[in-house]
């Protein structure tokens, strides 16, 4: 079933005088639980397709399903909520609440669901303890170092249990042995959790972690690799 | 989410305490002149305002230059209307503006005790009535001066030994210190026997005032001495017109206060969320609806203004309580005294404030792009 799916989305930008087209009547489907890795050389529209997937984005035509919602037809307070319960997202440079601790930054998605405070804190703890932090819960981001502030904001993606995660470049600021290391979390998440994963890359083996891996280049789906390719 | 706007204020506590001591002083300023408006409100306007009349000598301002005979007293009370009539010396210390006048009202011990709304809370009425020099003191001179019960006080020729310290539902009085009449019309200096310098008229439930006044004026014309007559409000307004129009000006300065804490929390708040727009884009990518956003920001600058404004308020109304400060003039005087009412005007006003200073950087940050931001910060 599909859980993701694009249908002749079209996105453009107006540069001054030029219009910039990074995405060009592109179609693709995601299947529940794929993991799917996006790549393609800067500026042909891999971050846009993860914020149209997101919903922090809109196309300028086309239809996108997530989860079953049709998001492009939803304001911006709907897109928020339905954020908040079907999306989580991985920034490239984690992007924590810097006044937060470890375990506060986890916790915000669950504030906006409606929770009971021991669910809450259930989740949290078992996001943290997910992501090997639980000793750093009360730790704030500028007392840990780079990989586990991602590991952090990886914990805050899935926290809510998310339908789907979407992770721009996240480990586009890491060292190769960190990088190495929430490579392998999020492999682990997607094989034990079954999260189905849209993440962006320019780094080709970060990208063969996925199950399916996709290139995109000048706004369209130039190939598509399955795990069994490899 | 509270928790999130009190971190974020912890975390720029230099910023943040700079903008609650900038808004705390000028909401004791606002605070302080709302004082002095009051209690020219209650002078010119209370209830004694309309139902008193002043009989002062015509064309004199300043009380010593008014020199009315004392039975003119006795005339005064055949007029329809009139209650009762008390003949009162007055004698100030200074007849210009100032912030510390001392004024002495000499009058019949019996009709100040039955008369004036105040009552002792120190001393007792038989030493005062006993005692030639003796003299009752308002809470607000006590405090000012540190006064006790048992004490001479001299000032110019006046020696008085003071027999109570008295309080009053109406403030103005507690800037008096009542005297015998005779003690005081005799003060080297006056030499005022058997004159005073006015009565005071206590009307009638059903007296029409300026009929009364009319009345009076028109009767005294043939006496030796020809009055003026006012209501007690009018008379008060009139003697204090100078320091009116300073309080009509100093009006303009409570708004001053309003705007400083405005601005000054409106830029706060600005600089801050400017700082932050990533960190909102980050909240709106997890889910944080865009009002939720505005109402974070509007929270913000809310808590700063409402505490700079608990903070000042609570100052100018320890200061208003204990400092006992009282503005006259001509030996009218306004009193600066704390109320309910000011201190709720003043928190409401920053309330009203700090939604005010936070709307527009609060629809910056519920509004924002957030690709954009996300990508620009």
């Amino acid at each position: 079933m599909a859980i993701v799916e694009l249908q002749r989305v079209t996105k453009g930008f107006r540069k001054g005088d030029e219009i910039i087209t990074p995405l060009d009547d592109v179609s693709i489907s995601i299947q529940a639980g794929e993991f799917v890795s996006l790549m393609g050389p800067s500026g042909t529209g891999k971050s846009t397709l993860l914020n149209l997937v997101s919903g922090i984005d809109r196309p300028d035509s086309g239809s996108i399903l997530v989860a079953g919602t049709e998001i492009t037809k939803l304001t911006r307070t709907q897109l928020a909520d339905w954020r908040a319960a079907n999306l989580g997202y991985i920034f490239q440079t984690h992007n924590l609440i810097p006044v937060l601790t470890a375990y506060e930054n986890v916790e915000l998605p669950t504030l906006l669901l409606k929770l009971s405070a021991s669910e809450r804190r259930r989740r949290v703890e078992l996001a943290l303890e997910a992501v090997g932090l639980i000793d750093r819960s009360n730790h704030y981001p500028r007392q840990l170092s780079g990989g586990q502030e991602q590991r952090v904001g990886i914990a805050r993606a899935i926290v809510a249990h998310p339908k789907v995660v979407v992770a721009d470049e996240p480990t586009g600021s890491l060292d190769f042995d960190t990088s190495h290391q929430v490579q392998n979390l999020l492999q682990r998440l997607n094989r034990e959790l079954n999260i189905t994963m849209l993440m962006v890359t320019h780094d080709v083996n970060v990208a063969c972690i996925a199950s399916r891996r996709l290139v995109l280049d000048r706004g369209r789906f130039l190939d598509s690799v399955t795990g069994a390719d490899r | 989410m509270i928790r999130y706007v009190l971190k974020t204020l912890w975390r720029h506590r230099t910023r943040t305490l700079l903008t609650l001591s900038g808004s705390a002083v000028a909401m004791f300023v606002y605070c302080f002149v709302g004082s002095v408006q009051e209690g020219l409100e209650r002078l010119t306007s209370g209830v004694d305002a309309n139902r008193s009349l002043i009989v002062f000598q015509e064309n004199r301002f300043c009380p010593t230059t008014s020199r009315l005979p004392e039975n003119y007293a006795r005339r005064i009370l055949e007029v329809s209307g009139v209650r009762q009539v008390m003949p009162v010396q007055v004698w100030t210390n200074n007849c210009r503006a100032s912030l510390d006048i001392i004024v002495f009202n000499g009058a019949d011990p019996a009709q100040i005790r039955k008369s004036r709304p105040i009552h002792l809370i120190q001393g007792t009425w038989n030493d005062f009535q006993e005692r030639r020099d003796a003299a009752i003191v308002g809470g607000n001179v006590a405090k000012r001066r540190g006064l006790q019960v048992g004490q001479q006080f001299t000032i110019g020729e006046i020696s008085v030994h003071i027999a109570g310290v008295f309080q009053s539902n109406v403030p103005s009085e507690e800037n008096l210190i009542y005297t015998n009449l005779p003690f005081l019309q005799n003060t080297r200096g006056l030499d005022a026997a058997g004159l005073v310098t006015q009565h005071e008229v206590l009307l009638t439930e059903d007296a029409d005032p300026d009929r009364v006044a009319s009345e009076i004026d028109a009767m005294l014309r043939s006496g030796t001495v020809a009055t003026k007559t006012r209501r007690k409000g009018a008379f008060q307004a009139s003697t204090l017109s100078d320091l009116v129009d300073l309080i009509g000006f100093a009006h303009w300065l409570g708004f001053a206060c309003v705007g400083l804490v405005l601005s000054l929390v409106a830029t706060t708040t600005l600089m801050s969320v400017q700082d932050r727009l990533k960190e909102y884009a980050v909240l709106q990518t997890i889910g944080v609806r865009p009002l939720t956003t505005l109402r974070l920001v509007l929270m913000e600058s809310t808590i700063l203004c409402v505490t700079g404004g608990i903070l000042g308020t609570i100052s100018a109304m320890s200061t208003l309580s204990f400092g006992g400060f009282a503005l006259g003039a001509e030996g009218a005087t306004i009193a600066f005294r704390p109320t309910v009412n000011l201190a709720l005007s003043s928190l409401l006003v920053s309330f009203a404030i700090g939604l005010l200073a936070g709307l527009a950087p609060a629809i910056q940050a519920s509004t924002l792009k957030v690709v954009t931001a996300l990508r620009d910060s």
